[in-house]
């Protein structure tokens, strides 16, 4: 039986700017909002909207994602037929090769495609952090007759030359794409989400790689393309929260904005759209007799001796007596030993902060920077983690590191 | 064949004790009753089985069992979902004339056809009651070395006097044992003695062959009850040998000590023993618990979903519980979902599943005897 749409998630991405977190997986498998991982949004996304057949792309450490997807049961996608599929680089008769750019990755994937003969494909990406209903795109894409249909968002126009901009006409209709232009002629950016018919996509796909100087890239290859044959293509435009988690900040502040729901718009308590996430398994949480917890968000087998305040736990996190966690995010099982301070910054899972450690500091005129410690990093007793600072090693008792 | 697994299945008794507690059971039964924040009874003997390698169990269910069947499904969490073995949850049978079983024996009895089938040489059984983290490897080792027809698990304990004031009903019955070299010489039924006894766990070890004679013979005789008409009767020639569990349990004796053992849950130390080894239960796929600015809470144990604006003191928060602004809640159980609307304050409360306490309302029990308020109810 075919299916109306599957989805097709883009989960190759190095993540190099997050680089203390994406050591050791890969960035969809980066750690988000307490409990989950980035890619529990797009994930639950697909499963809220009705698409029950995703194929992730991955090549790029892919061992903890690989492990963390497993069967898809998390987001009910263990299917007969469908369901979840990790889908690496593999050998074919005519050699293998590394997935060469986002549009290549999906050729190498034709095959995985036609075996579920969809009419519409979307095409996802692993690093954002968003709530959307991919079936009122899919209606947008089907009422507008059109060929291609990307998701975009306004964007305030001083900040559009950071971005791919779709300009449109009266009706939404794509009449030409600007790349990160220094003139904007249009403050709708691309979300790098789209939706194809399956047969344009396809004949694309195979135009594409049959040219040996493309980049085999969505925005820089493809949607040219579209543009140069003037396809039917339309813009839909999305108005919830979004963000892209690319950078420590940004994913600092998306997991801060967590905390906020009434104002920054999202919203992880939707019972209507549930975000699924594989569970710690872990007993509730425990907050001692002496602790202090302000405005912060704390997930199962946490133990809370000390202060925590506007912060984000993991689960299995441990905050000792005496010790003070600010502004920060701290992922599963790591522990923050007595007396030591952890402010603004993200400390990445299983990272033990030893007694009387600072990690980071509140931002001032002079520095408002992410201090960033990377996974399973022994910070020793006394020492001093500055606020600009990636720490990726051990650090010594007493040393610093800024 | 190659066997990485305990060769012994499991067989759960999920009603027994039920009437302990009437107002927990009202709805559901001993093994459904929520504990711990996020569990319920049943999890901590079925991951304890599965910890220990048994992946074949089966779960007789007597009656009010629509809550466990939603709590265990088809097993998955506790990775029972197994073409051989698995999860097996057995209704009462409707047969010409439809009857629930009373003892051990007719709930055995009714599962005599499958246990004839099965290959595991070893049969444990255990009730839902008491919550542990109970290592059947070991209980299992001791059962084979010695030689035994049967091994019963019990604690050094004193009678909770809930139980010796409870009801002479078949649901109540417990036994205290004495043992000469480790071999049990006599079953008391509902002794009131006082003091520490030898305090059955109610868990059993029993050559799978033997539970079958024993069975068809008792069945024949029209016997019920297993430790009273199989055990009791046969100390000479049955060989029954006494197993003493010394770690941390949580037995549900009543509802006092329901709020006592919830409590102490407070206490990391007991939390680390009860949770040694990994205790599953079915996930909510709830969010992280929010507490907003303006709540102060201070020694609490507190599962996912919840969101906290007001005051939490000494209590164990379930999973979904809301504490409305300017509430005050002490030394409180709230089990799921239970929501506190703002200014209103409760001290030594019990609420089960769903319910509402109202603005502005104030409820206050004491240590010894806790309001409770039943599920789904707004008070």
């Amino acid at each position: 039986m075919a299916k109306e749409m599957i989805a097709m998630l883009l989960a190759g991405g190095q993540g190099s700017r997050l680089y203390a977190l994406t050591q050791k997986l890969a960035k969809p498998a980066v750690p988000f909002g307490g409990k989950y991982r980035i890619i529990d949004f797009p994930l639950s996304n697909c499963v809220n909207s009705g698409i029950d057949t995703v194929g992730i792309l991955t090549q790029y450490q892919p061992l903890v994602l690989n492990e963390y997807i497993g069967n898809g049961q998390p987001w009910d996608l263990d299917r007969l037929y469908g369901g979840v599929h990790v889908l690496p680089p593999y050998q074919q008769a005519s050699g293998s090769d590394w997935y060469k750019g986002t549009a290549n990755a999906i050729y190498q994937n034709i095959s995985f495609i036609e075996r579920y003969d969809p009419k519409y494909v979307i095409i996802l990406s692993g690093d954002q952090i968003c709530k959307q209903d991919y079936s009122d795109f899919l209606k947008f894409h089907k009422e507008k007759g059109a060929e291609f249909s990307v998701a975009v968002m306004e964007v305030p126009w001083d900040e559009a030359p950071r971005f791919g901009l779709m300009v449109t006409d009266e009706n939404d209709k794509i009449t030409e794409f600007q790349e990160k232009p220094k003139n904007p002629k249009s403050n709708l950016a691309s979300m790098g989400i789209y939706i194809f018919n399956w047969d344009i996509l396809k004949q694309y796909l195979e135009e594409d790689e049959a040219d040996p100087n493309s980049e085999n890239d969505f925005g820089n290859n493809i949607i040219p393309n579209l543009l140069r044959d003037n396809r039917t293509m339309y813009a839909y435009r999305f108005s919830g929260y979004w963000k892209d988690v690319g950078t420590i900040s940004s994913l600092w502040e998306a997991n801060m904005e967590v905390l906020d729901p009434e104002h920054s718009g999202i919203n992880l308590f939707d019972e209507d759209w549930k975000i699924y996430s594989r569970n710690s398994g872990m007993t509730g949480h425990k907050i001692g007799a002496d602790a202090v917890v302000e405005n912060s968000m704390i997930t199962d087998g946490c133990r809370i001796s000390g202060e925590v305040k506007h912060s984000i736990l993991f689960a299995g996190v441990q905050v000792e007596e005496g010790a003070k966690v600010e502004d920060a995010v701290v992922m599963g099982g790591s522990v923050i030993k007595a007396g030591a301070v952890v402010e603004h910054c993200i400390i990445a899972e299983n990272v033990v902060i030893g007694e009387n450690a600072k990690v980071g500091a509140m931002p001032d005129s002079e520095s408002d920077g992410v201090a960033t410690v990377g996974s399973g990093v022994y910070i020793g007793d006394g020492a001093k983690i500055g606020p600009k600072a990636m720490v990726n090693k051990n650090v010594k008792d007493g040393e610093e590191e800024w | 064949m190659v066997n990485s697994n305990a060769d012994a299945l499991g067989i759960i008794f999920p009603n027994s004790y039920d009437g302990l507690v009437p107002e927990l059971v009202a709805d559901r039964l001993m093994a459904s009753i929520p504990f711990a924040g996020r569990y319920r009874m049943i999890d901590f003997v079925l991951s304890s089985m599965v910890n220990n390698g048994i992946d074949n169990v089966s779960v007789i269910v007597r009656k009010n069992y629509h809550s466990l069947m939603d709590h265990l499904g088809s097993g998955r969490e506790w990775d029972l979902t197994r073409k051989n073995g698995g999860l097996n949850i057995v209704p009462p049978f409707a047969q010409k004339n439809v009857k629930v079983y009373n003892g051990r024996v007719e709930a055995l009895a009714s599962v005599l056809n499958f246990l004839k089938r099965q290959k595991e040489k070893y049969v444990i059984m255990s009730d839902a009651n008491i919550a542990v983290n109970f290592d059947f490897s070991a209980f299992l080792e001791q059962h084979i070395k010695s030689g035994a027809d049967v091994t019963v698990a019990y604690i050094e304990q004193e009678i909770p006097k809930s139980m010796i004031e409870a009801e002479m009903d078949f649901s109540a019955y417990y036994y205290t044992l004495e043992l000469e070299n480790g071999r049990v010489n006599n079953i008391k039924i509902n002794s009131k003695a006082s003091g520490v006894q030898n305090f059955s766990m109610n868990i059993y070890a029993v050559d799978r062959e033997l539970l079958i004679d024993q069975i068809r013979q008792a069945t024949v005789r029209g016997y019920i009850f297993y430790e009273r008409d199989i055990l009791s009767p046969h100390l000479v020639t049955l060989n029954v040998q006494g197993y003493k569990y010394e770690g941390y349990y949580a037995r549900i004796s009543g509802m006092n000590s329901y709020f006592e053992e919830n409590m102490k849950m407070l206490d990391d130390a007991n939390v680390d023993a009860l949770f040694a080894n990994p205790i599953y239960t079915k996930i909510r796929d709830d969010n992280p618990t929010r507490y907003i600015p303006g709540s102060r809470v201070k020694n609490i144990m507190a599962a996912d979903g919840c969101v906290i604006e007001g005051e939490v003191e000494n209590c164990v928060l379930f999973r979904g519980v809301k504490i409305g602004k300017g509430a005050k809640v002490k030394n409180c159980v709230l089990m799921q979902d239970t929501v506190v609307e703002p200014g209103a304050e409760i001290e030594y409360l019990i609420s089960d599943k769903n319910v509402v306490i109202s603005e502005g309302k104030q409820l206050k029990g004491t240590d010894t005897f806790q309001v409770f308020v039943e599920k789904g109810k707004h008070v």
